[in-house]
């Protein structure tokens, strides 16, 4: 019973930090590639003149 | 019985601690302190054994940038097959469990092979590779994939993937998909710069 | 001769705008090459898998019949976008590329590795019924995956052989090398 409890928990566990990584992960991915994109953007937009 | 001194969201408490810690050096001057305090390990990487190697045979350090793109695709394949699994994408009929462990093998001796022919090439343009800022966010990018294998997905995924809400599942696949692609392409971009 | 006629046919396309704005552009062609590189996680990787399965390396308990058939066609995605971005990459810088001697012997590579995938295929098809959840392929098989490994294993060195100048048309060459990358007499494009 207490070691059924105990694997409850470490699932939850896991879970919650498997979330807060693949939160921070989507909003970097979209960040740095968005800036990326944009000053590649803005670069092309400068040389066209 | 507690599960460790930290209490029962250990994992979860380390994640965030982590996430923390490289914010604050993300937007703090420590990150250009330590920047400055590790140029003496690129100078000396350069004059390693590996390091005139690579500076003084082309051919060699060529040789090892193939060995590094072998090791990319063996990667590339294991985690798109392991992922397409875990998004219902592939291999549907076969057991979850057998192809996300029989892919983790791969995964690690390619890994091996990257890291291995990774140091070597650092080392041949170490100095380089110290000024460039996609080299560091190549390695923001392997540091953070190696510790999202190890440190969640593995353990995560060794559980009954029934109990496992999933949504979590395809944000892990989808996580471990795009942080390994970014890997690759800012390693491709390092190529293109300086 | 023939050495002479590539070399006109490079010049022709290196004359025509678009192979200028390609190689001039420095997004355009680095995101080509970037997609022609980094496409080798779905492409070979997928071969990888396949041929890794055959010799019992990888995923040994699933049918080697299932992987061949499954991993096909993102294998085969992942080389269509390789043979698109390898085209532009070539258009972009013709004289030099088919005056490689890298580009030469990759190209020459290919064509073994297509006629070792087909025969690959074939054997696969006729006997996988017999062994098909068998750990590791039959000998013949096994040797197929083995050329297929090694083949493509060149091919990819030689394309990143490719970049490096060591045996240009436009330096002082050894016959061999000359013959090998089919240096013209009084060439004035490199």
């Amino acid at each position: 019973m207490n070691d059924e409890k105990n694997q409850d928990s470490k699932l939850k566990d896991d879970q919650s930090a498997a979330v807060l990584a693949t939160a921070t992960f989507v909003v970097f991915f979209a960040v740095y590639w968005f800036l990326q994109i944009q000053s590649v953007r803005e670069l092309l937009e400068l040389a066209r003149g | 019985m507690p599960t460790s001194i930290l209490g029962p969201y250990t994992r979860t408490i380390i994640v965030g601690a982590v996430i923390a810690t490289t914010l604050i050096f993300a937007f703090t001057n420590a990150r250009v302190e330590v920047w400055f305090d590790i140029q003496p390990l690129f100078e000396w990487m350069e004059t390693t054994w590996f390091g005139v190697i690579g500076k003084t045979w082309g051919a060699a350090f060529a040789f090892v940038e193939a060995i590094h793109l072998l090791g990319l695709a063996m990667l590339g394949g294991s985690v798109l097959v392991g992922e397409g699994r875990v998004l219902g994408l592939i291999f549907t009929d076969i057991p979850a469990r057998t192809i996300i462990d029989r892919t983790h093998r791969v995964f690690v001796w390619a890994l091996i092979t990257l890291l291995a022919t990774g140091i070597f090439m650092a080392c041949g343009v170490a100095m380089k590779i110290y000024y460039l800022p996609v080299y560091w966010y190549k390695m923001l990018a392997l540091a953070a994939g190696i510790l999202f294998h190890f440190f969640i997905r593995k353990p995560l995924l060794v559980r009954d993937l029934e109990a496992i809400n999933p949504w979590l599942l395809k944000a892990v696949a989808i996580s471990s998909v795009m942080v390994w692609f970014t890997v690759a392409a800012t390693g491709r971009w390092i190529g293109f710069s300086g | 001769m023939l050495n002479e006629l590539v070399y006109n046919f490079a010049v022709w396309l290196d004359d025509t705008p678009w192979s200028t704005l390609l190689h001039e552009s420095y997004y355009m062609y680095n995101w080509v090459e970037s997609t022609h590189v980094l496409t080798l996680m779905v492409s070979l990787g997928m071969l990888f898998i396949i041929d890794l399965r055959m010799l019992g390396y990888a995923l040994p308990e699933v049918p080697a019949s299932k992987i061949a058939e499954r991993l096909n066609v993102p294998m085969l995605v992942g080389f269509s976008a390789m043979f698109i971005t390898g085209i532009l990459l070539f258009y972009a810088v013709p004289v030099r590329s088919s005056q490689s001697v890298w580009f030469r012997i990759k190209m020459v590579l290919l064509v073994v590795c297509a006629v070792n995938a087909f025969l690959f295929h074939k054997r696969l098809n006729e006997s996988v019924s017999t062994w098909d959840t068998e750990a590791r392929a039959p000998g013949r098989i096994r040797m197929g995956a083995a050329l297929s490994l090694g083949f493509w294993s060149i091919v990819v060195m030689c394309g990143r052989f490719i970049a490096y100048d060591w045996f240009d048309c436009q330096y002082d060459q050894s016959a061999l090398v000359e013959f090998l990358a089919g240096c013209v007499d009084g060439q004035v494009r490199f």
